[in-house]
């Protein structure tokens, strides 16, 4: 048999050998390195493989290493977990669920905006999950929401940190389609292409992010008008009345002017994200002090949260690298671009088939995982065929989001349930989620259909 | 012999667990260089470019350095569908073939690269590549062994664990190293 038959079958295997291997459970950063050695080996055997082709591991970690882009990430979590960890973002989401109480589905809309909100904080799926599953579903159960509405909005606004910027997801999405688009841009004899930075994609994915806001409250409302009974108000008692005011001067407007300054200074092109999120990341600590919750013990558990967190990132990003190396070397590339570029519908069909993917595999792997290991060996086809890398930096990134909502296995539905009361069944969040699954399927149909709405933005900005 | 492997565990956590409480620091440190070089050019529009160099380094030398911690902590994103409702036992099975088949190869295969590579680098007495960055490329370069060494041994650790665990001795176990009962593991987080 010819070798580049060979190479290509081994590619394939190795995909799915992978992701059975990760299925061990064993750290996902080890087993994907580990598991593309071993791919490696047998491709040695079979004098497709040269484990030379490795030496460029070093180079690349030292890339990782020094990338100034990717600072952004550590200094967001930061900040976000600051907010946490000083119970700022607590304060919140009780104050605006105060605010908002006092009218029907009043509290859900509270659950939107916070989760919209607080999307810096949670790059990583889960903590913003399990932070209102804490707060918000009992205090919406105590005011009377039907169980499933309030897990359903919960969840879903859990998830909005995927895609709201400062999303760190997209701060690595946006690193790996810049080096992706220029060399396909110079293939296509194009030697000064656009750059695409974190701070484009961003902006690409700010009206989206706020589409799917608009989709979520939509819906709140329209549970409020036309069904009352599963979102009653909680009148003020005259007490709180009399503070409400109070609290929202502090609790609320500081941690929203912090957020709308970082936000505003990266879309405005005032400065760059990584600027703007150690700026975010000082306030969130003078925030903290201004409410004498900066005791040692706090900023030391933001730092430990920090560089953990970071790090688990960074080692899948080292793990994923020698899995995109093998692959390639293999002639993997050559065969996704076959069977990419073969497909009925050209572009649009890719694309499709691309999500399609991406989606399954957002029931089995996290977020980083997923983009790490899927679009360094399709974006740079896609990206061939035409595409726009911003719109589907965005496109992947809303994908993944509604993936991370799907019954039976999505990871948001895990995190609720982790810390929902026995009173509400696993059924019931599978089916509060599904209205809010169905607009998510909504906002990636007009995504599609109106790509403008993810690349007008940028357009106009930079 | 089994005391003996529990010794070397425990001493392995003890190590990443001091790097990792100290070198975690270093997240604040980017944070205040970071925003030092922000004030200065925003406010000051001057610059100082090893300062540019300096958090962004730092970043490298933070999570290259934590990683073991982070594994000894368990923040490391497995993939759990059968790992999470797993008794101890498979628990330990699935550490163990993990350890030996991925962990390991992988380090071996870091270092291996990795060695030429730094000592090449303090040859040289290499230093930033930026004009008027910082020098010492070398030593950033040197925390990718520093990585390798600290994560293998934490590997090592959870391979004591593991065998541990299979004979039936995991009062030898520390809490904080323990595999979480089905409780624990099904319930809260």
């Amino acid at each position: 048999m010819d070798y580049v038959l060979i190479g290509e079958i081994l590619a394939g295997l190795m995909f799915f050998g992978v992701i059975g291997m990760l299925m061990l459970g064993f750290p996902v950063a080890f087993s994907l390195a580990g598991t593309s050695l071993i791919f490696g080996a047998i491709g040695y055997y079979f004098e497709v493989f040269d484990f030379s082709n490795l030496a460029s591991l070093a180079g690349r970690y030292i890339g990782f290493m020094t990338n100034e882009v990717l600072v952004a990430v550590p200094l967001f979590v930061f900040m976000g977990v600051m907010l946490e960890r000083s119970k700022i973002a607590e304060e919140l989401l009780l104050t605006m669920g105060k605010l908002f109480g006092n009218v029907r589905g009043g509290l859900g809309i509270s659950v939107i905006l916070v989760g919209a909100l607080l999307a810096a904080s949670t790059g990583v799926v889960g903590a913003t999950v399990v932070t209102m599953g804490l707060i918000s579903l009992p205090a919406m159960l105590r005011a009377g929401y039907d169980p499933k509405l309030a897990s359903g909005v919960i969840c879903a606004s859990g998830t909005l940190g995927q895609i709201i910027p400062p999303s760190t997801v997209l701060i690595f999405m946006a690193d790996m389609l810049a080096g992706i688009n220029s060399q396909v841009q110079m293939s296509k004899g194009n030697f000064a292409p656009t750059p695409v930075s974190v701070g484009d994609l961003f902006a690409g994915a700010f009206i989206p992010g706020m589409l799917l806001v608009l989709l979520y409250l939509g819906w709140m409302v329209f549970k409020a008008i036309f069904d009352p009974k599963s979102c009653p108000a909680t009148p003020f008692s005259t007490e709180e009345k009399k503070g409400i005011l109070k609290e929202v001067i502090t609790a609320m407007v500081p941690p929203l002017l912090l957020i709308i300054a970082v936000l505003g200074s990266i879309l405005g092109g005032i400065a760059t994200p990584t600027e703007a999120a150690s700026v975010g990341a000082v306030g969130a600590t003078v925030l903290a002090a201004l409410r004498w919750r900066l005791s040692l013990r706090v900023l030391r558990e933001a730092a430990i949260s920090t560089a953990t967190i970071t790090s688990m990132i960074f080692i899948i990003l080292f793990g994923a690298s020698v899995f995109s190396i093998v692959f390639r070397q293999m002639g993997g590339d050559n065969l996704v671009h076959e069977f990419l570029s073969g497909l009925p519908g050209g572009a649009m069909g890719a694309m499709i088939v691309v999500m399609l993917i991406m989606f399954v595999l957002g029931f089995i792997l996290d977020t980083f995982e997923i983009i790490f290991i899927v679009i360094p060996i399709t974006a740079p086809v896609l990206l061939m065929l035409g595409l726009d890398p911003i719109w589907l930096g965005v496109m992947v990134g809303v994908n993944l989001q509604t993936s991370f909502l799907t019954p039976p296995f999505g990871f948001s539905l895990f995190y609720l349930r982790s810390v929902a009361p026995n009173s509400i069944s696993t059924g019931m969040i599978y089916k509060g989620v599904i209205p809010f699954v169905c607009l998510q399927i909504l906002a990636i149909a007009l995504l599609f259909i109106f790509p403008e709405l993810a690349t007008w933005l940028p357009k106009i900005l930079y | 012999m089994l005391t003996i492997l529990a010794a070397i565990m425990r001493s392995i956590n003890a190590l990443n667990k001091v790097v990792g409480k100290t070198f975690a620091w270093l997240s604040l440190a980017v944070v205040l260089v970071c925003f030092a070089v922000v004030v200065e050019r925003y406010l000051f529009s001057t610059t100082r470019l090893w300062m540019q160099d300096l958090y962004v380094w730092l970043n490298g030398v933070m999570f290259t350095a934590v990683a073991g911690f982070a594994l000894f902590r368990e923040d490391h994103v497995r993939v759990d569908i059968f790992y999470r409702p797993a008794s101890p036992t498979k628990k330990a099975i699935a550490d163990l073939v993990g350890v030996c088949l991925f962990l390991f190869p992988f380090m071996f295969a870091i270092y291996y690269i990795g060695l030429p590579y730094v000592q090449r680098s303090w040859r040289l007495m290499e230093n930033s590549a930026n004009v008027g960055g910082m020098p010492g490329l070398y030593v950033l370069k040197t925390f990718i062994l520093v990585f390798v060494a600290l994560v293998a041994l934490q590997g090592l650790a959870m391979a004591i664990r593991s065998i541990l665990v299979l004979a039936k001795r995991e009062d030898l176990v520390p809490k904080d190293f323990s595999y979480p009962t089905i409780a624990q593991a099904t319930g809260k987080e």
